[in-house]
């Protein structure tokens, strides 16, 4: 798992059932947008993520084309966890540091 | 130092007076009297006549020759640049020109290349009139189309940049390149963010899945307030779209 795919699960997991588009992924992991993109096709093909258009109630509203929402599937999210926890498995040399939100973690290969 | 003067009449002695004081800091032994006369003629031919921003045309040779004497330039290049595009219309003669100013002059008038597409320039003091030309061209770019902004900017960095620095004109070189490379920059990334680049980038993506993504990119693109952060999107975008097409091009597998 590569280093900007964790930055994302990392991300959708601090609040599984929240939907989030695009760039507030980008804000989050700071990652940008044509990183971002590629993995979440791959997440979604994957089927650990779903995504879906906005609202039209909210987007016609505010009169802007729609936005398109991601959300973990929750057989996604599990997936997730279990995968996060094997490549952080206590044992397996840290290959560089990382500091996230939750402290640093090491980074395996 | 703005030459651009409001287009209303009988500023034009303002404008001379600028220029004679301008060229007496760096030259205090020119003639004024000279480019005095060369700028009755050349005020006199592009009388009536305004650039594009609204400014009577004889701002522009003004503004030239005054770039030229902040650079030295002496008495028969100043009067050149004033009457560099004298000869553009049927106003006034190359003969006529020859006669008030003497054939230097008058060679160094037909010799900037660009005004009649002159071949070989024997006389560097052509390519400096050419030069300061693009200067104050560049400066006053704004009203004109964004292709013929995007290509003079394009010739200025290949060919003009170059040649500036070759002739040791390092000021009007930085000056030239600054303002080429601020219009590029800007030029190109305004193009983007209007969405078509995006929107044409989809098209190496699978044809199911094109206008999903086209539409999500939209209106991203569309929640950003400002043009900058528009332009930064597409540009980080469409560094992922090569990626993003091997993705969706790949069979779902597990794991």
């Amino acid at each position: 798992m590569t280093l900007q795919v964790r930055l994302v699960l990392d991300a959708l997991l601090a609040d599984p059932a929240r939907e989030r588009y695009g760039l507030q992924l980008c804000e989050v992991t700071g990652l940008p947008s044509g990183t971002i993109y590629p993995i979440m096709a791959r997440l979604e093909q994957l089927g650990w993520v779903e995504s879906n258009w906005e609202d039209p109630g909210r987007h016609i509203a505010e009169g802007r084309p729609r936005r398109r929402y991601y959300r973990l599937t929750g057989e996604g999210a599990g997936q997730a966890r279990r995968a996060l926890a094997q490549v952080r498995r206590p044992g397996r040399r840290p290959r560089y540091g990382l500091i996230t939100g939750t402290g640093i973690a090491g980074v395996t290969r | 130092m703005n030459w651009r003067r409001p287009g209303r009449a009988g500023d034009g002695d303002d404008l001379l007076n600028d220029l004679l004081a301008v060229v007496a800091t760096t030259r205090p032994d020119a003639d004024a009297r000279l480019i005095s006369r060369a700028y009755g003629v050349a005020a006199g031919v592009h009388a009536g006549q305004t650039r594009r921003s609204g400014d009577p045309y004889i701002s522009h040779p003004v503004a030239v020759a005054a770039i030229l004497a902040t650079a030295g330039a002496d008495d028969q290049t100043l009067c050149a640049a004033l009457l560099h595009d004298t000869l553009e219309g049927d106003r006034y003669s190359l003969a006529a020109l020859s006669d008030a100013f003497g054939g230097d002059v008058a060679a160094l008038v037909t010799g900037v290349p660009g005004s009649a597409g002159a071949p070989a320039i024997a006389d560097s003091r052509a390519v400096m009139i050419k030069l300061a030309d693009r200067l104050h061209n560049l400066r006053t770019a704004a009203p004109l189309p964004p292709q013929t902004r995007l290509s003079k900017s394009r010739d200025t960095l290949d060919v003009l940049v170059p040649m500036a620095a070759s002739l040791g004109l390092d000021a009007i070189k930085v000056d030239l390149e600054d303002l080429a490379a601020g219009i590029l920059s800007r030029e190109t990334l305004r193009t983007p963010a209007s969405g078509r680049v995006l929107a044409r980038a989809a098209a190496l993506l699978p044809a199911p899945v094109r206008s999903r993504w086209r539409d999500e990119w939209a209106g991203e693109l569309a929640a950003l307030p400002t043009r900058r952060q528009r332009a930064v999107f597409t540009v980080r975008t469409l560094g992922g779209v090569p990626q993003l097409a091997v993705t969706l091009r790949r069979p779902p597998r597990a794991g």
